[in-house]
């Protein structure tokens, strides 16, 4: 794979929690303006994977390039004024706050007011949550949650777009719904993003690539129909657990 | 289960609040101080509105404490300590430079907002998310710091501020010191300014972003750390501004701050942790009970810092979420 294709390189990263090897020496490669989607059995690593690539955890050893950078050991604000944005497994909106002022906390001090105004509003239509601008967070249901969460992590029009568990716990329409967005912001507008999910019809119908994780090392990667049938993988999930 | 001992708790927190004003009466009658004549109601219609407008100023430097509190966990002992450096600095201005108190916040806002910023810069931003004891520990080391620094400058001698000392009449009986009424109005102005922007500016939001979730807020871009600078900035010049208004209304030394950290703090025991309106309804609260209790209990002043002592430890073994603070803990 040619740089210029490769949104995040991933090399050899490490987090231990005392004993417990959450992410051990894990690499992979997310190719550029793709759907990707990382899997593996509960515990594997996945959600401490994305915890570090977004610096809310900090690795114990590891590179992760971004456009030329290293960006282990930023803070989460700079890594993601650097263009990569997340949702969280178990939604992290701020419940006391309205939909739009939950929506404006995510605008970069740098973006003018009445841009962030419009961009937020334009992403509160695009997830169909405009009538819930005054809600407070907290009276959302849980999909609608996933919703804000998910048009919060746009606000500033990151270019790697990580989600975790987008599928949990949200209606299929809802799903549905949340899918079409993604193929429109990978399809139209060439952002690349990643995606930990357990519901394997979303992995095996809108991931152009998976990558498999087991006690926090990759064990396999590919298409996703090659992984389906990989003798290590189903080793993995039937296995050994 | 738990909803019923809520509702228990709430109920006795009333109770209580119900007893606490109704002591000073009770006292009162059985000393002979009430007397339950015009004169008398009047006196008292007085003292009420005294209260009232002290707490207006009791609430403004508390909601600079639970800002600190809300938004970082910081129990910051010295928040007093900063109100009589308020004081002093508004003194300053008036003896030496001649600068009319109310002026002075001009200059001593951004003063006390730069104060802050570096304390946070320099002392707490290593320390805010770890143990709490350490930022206490800071805090209150803080604190002497100052104490000591301002007596070795103006020694331990009280200092008054003569300022607009006449009363205002309301009725032919009812009187409310000029002072007061100018405190008041510029504790209720910069109170509603903060609030105002707490709510509608976008840093006030990730101000209170943070306060809900620093580690969402570090996601959606929020630089944390200097959010808590800002915050301790404008705590501090909440506290200061708490000062000089309080300066020209009563005598002030270095050990003044002592009263007024706790003061603060039953308040914000009372209103409830980290909230804004329940600061400010304490604060209402407090003053109106310290007035009762000078006004009707023989030798009353002396008694008024075990009101804000006995209003904190009851409301924490009552409902330590006090009025209109979180459920959490
Ligand atoms: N903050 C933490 N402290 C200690 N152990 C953790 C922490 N976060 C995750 N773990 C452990 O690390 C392993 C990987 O967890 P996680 O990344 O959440 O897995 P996944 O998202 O793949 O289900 C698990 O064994 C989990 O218990
Ligand atoms: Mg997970």
């Amino acid at each position: 794979m040619a740089d210029m294709e490769i949104a995040l390189d991933i090399q050899h990263l490490k987090k231990y929690f005392g004993g417990i090897k959450a992410v051990d020496g894990c690499t992979f490669q997310v190719p550029r303006g793709q759907i990707s989607g990382l899997i593996g059995p509960n515990g594997s690593g996945k959600t401490t994977t994305f915890n570090l690539l977004t610096g809310v955890l900090e690795a114990d050893s590891g590179e992760v390039i971004y456009n030329g950078e290293n960006i282990v050991g930023l803070k989460p604000y700079e890594i993601f004024n650097r263009g990569i944005s997340r949702t969280f497994q178990i939604t992290r909106i701020y419940r006391e706050m309205t939909v739009f002022e939950n929506m404006l906390s995510a605008s970069s001090m740098k973006m003018p007011v009445r841009e962030a105004r419009e961009r937020a509003e334009q992403l509160m239509e695009f997830v169909t949550l405009t009538k819930l601008r005054g809600e407070y967070g907290g009276n959302l249901s849980y999909g609608q949650q996933k919703l804000l969460e998910f048009a919060r992590a746009l606000m500033t029009d990151p270019d790697l777009i990580l989600l975790d568990e987008p599928a949990a716990g949200v209606n299929r329409t809802l799903l549905n719904n949340l899918l079409d967005h993604i193929h429109h912001l990978q399809e139209e507008q060439g952002k690349t993003i990643l995606i930990v999910e357990h519901d394997m019809n979303v992995i095996m119908n809108h991931c152009e690539k998976v990558f498999v994780l087991d006690y926090g090392v990759k064990i396999a990667e590919g298409l996703p129909e090659d992984i389906q049938t990989n003798e290590d993988v189903i080793e993995a999930y039937f296995g050994h657990r | 289960m738990q909803e019923k001992a809520e509702i228990r708790s709430k109920y006795w927190l009333a109770v209580f609040l119900v007893a606490a004003y109704t002591i000073p009466f009770a006292v009162g009658i059985y000393t002979e101080n009430v007397f339950f004549d015009l004169q008398w109601l009047a006196d008292l219609t007085t003292v009420i509105l005294n209260g009232i407008m002290q707490g207006g100023v009791y609430a403004m430097f508390a909601v600079g404490l639970t800002l600190i509190f809300g938004v970082m966990r910081i129990i910051n002992v010295a928040h007093g300590e900063l109100v009589m450096l308020g004081a002093y600095l508004t003194w300053m201005f008036f003896f030496y430079v001649g600068v009319d108190p109310l002026l002075a916040l001009f200059i001593t806002l951004p003063i006390a907002f730069v104060i802050g910023l570096l304390i946070q810069k320099l002392l707490l931003n290593a320390v805010v998310g770890g143990p709490e004891l350490t930022p206490l520990l800071i805090t209150f080391g803080m604190g002497l710091t100052i104490i000591h620094i301002v007596e070795a400058i103006f020694t331990t001698d009280y200092r008054t501020i003569p300022y607009a000392p006449d009363a205002f009449q309301l009725t032919e009986t009812i009187a409310v010191s000029r002072s007061k009424i100018i405190s008041f109005v510029m504790a209720a102005f910069i109170s509603i300014t903060v609030f105002i922007f707490l709510k509608i500016h976008r840093i006030g939001k990730a101000i209170r972003a943070t306060a809900q979730n620093a580690d969402v807020a570090m996601v959606c871009g929020i630089n944390i750390f200097h959010i808590y600078m800002i915050t301790s900035g404008l705590a501090a010049a909440l506290a200061v501004a708490g000062g000089a208004l309080v300066s020209i209304q009563f005598g002030f030394n270095p050990e003044t701050g002592v009263l007024y950290t706790l003061q603060a703090f039953a308040i914000i025991v009372l209103g409830g942790r980290g909230h804004y309106i329940g600061a400010l309804i304490g604060g209402v609260m407090l003053a109106v009970i310290e007035s009762l209790i000078s006004f009707m209990i023989p030798n009353g002043t002396a008694m008024v810092e075990i009101a804000s002592y006995g209003m904190m430890v009851f409301v924490l073994l009552i409902r330590p979420r006090g009025l209109m603070g979180p459920k959490e803990n």
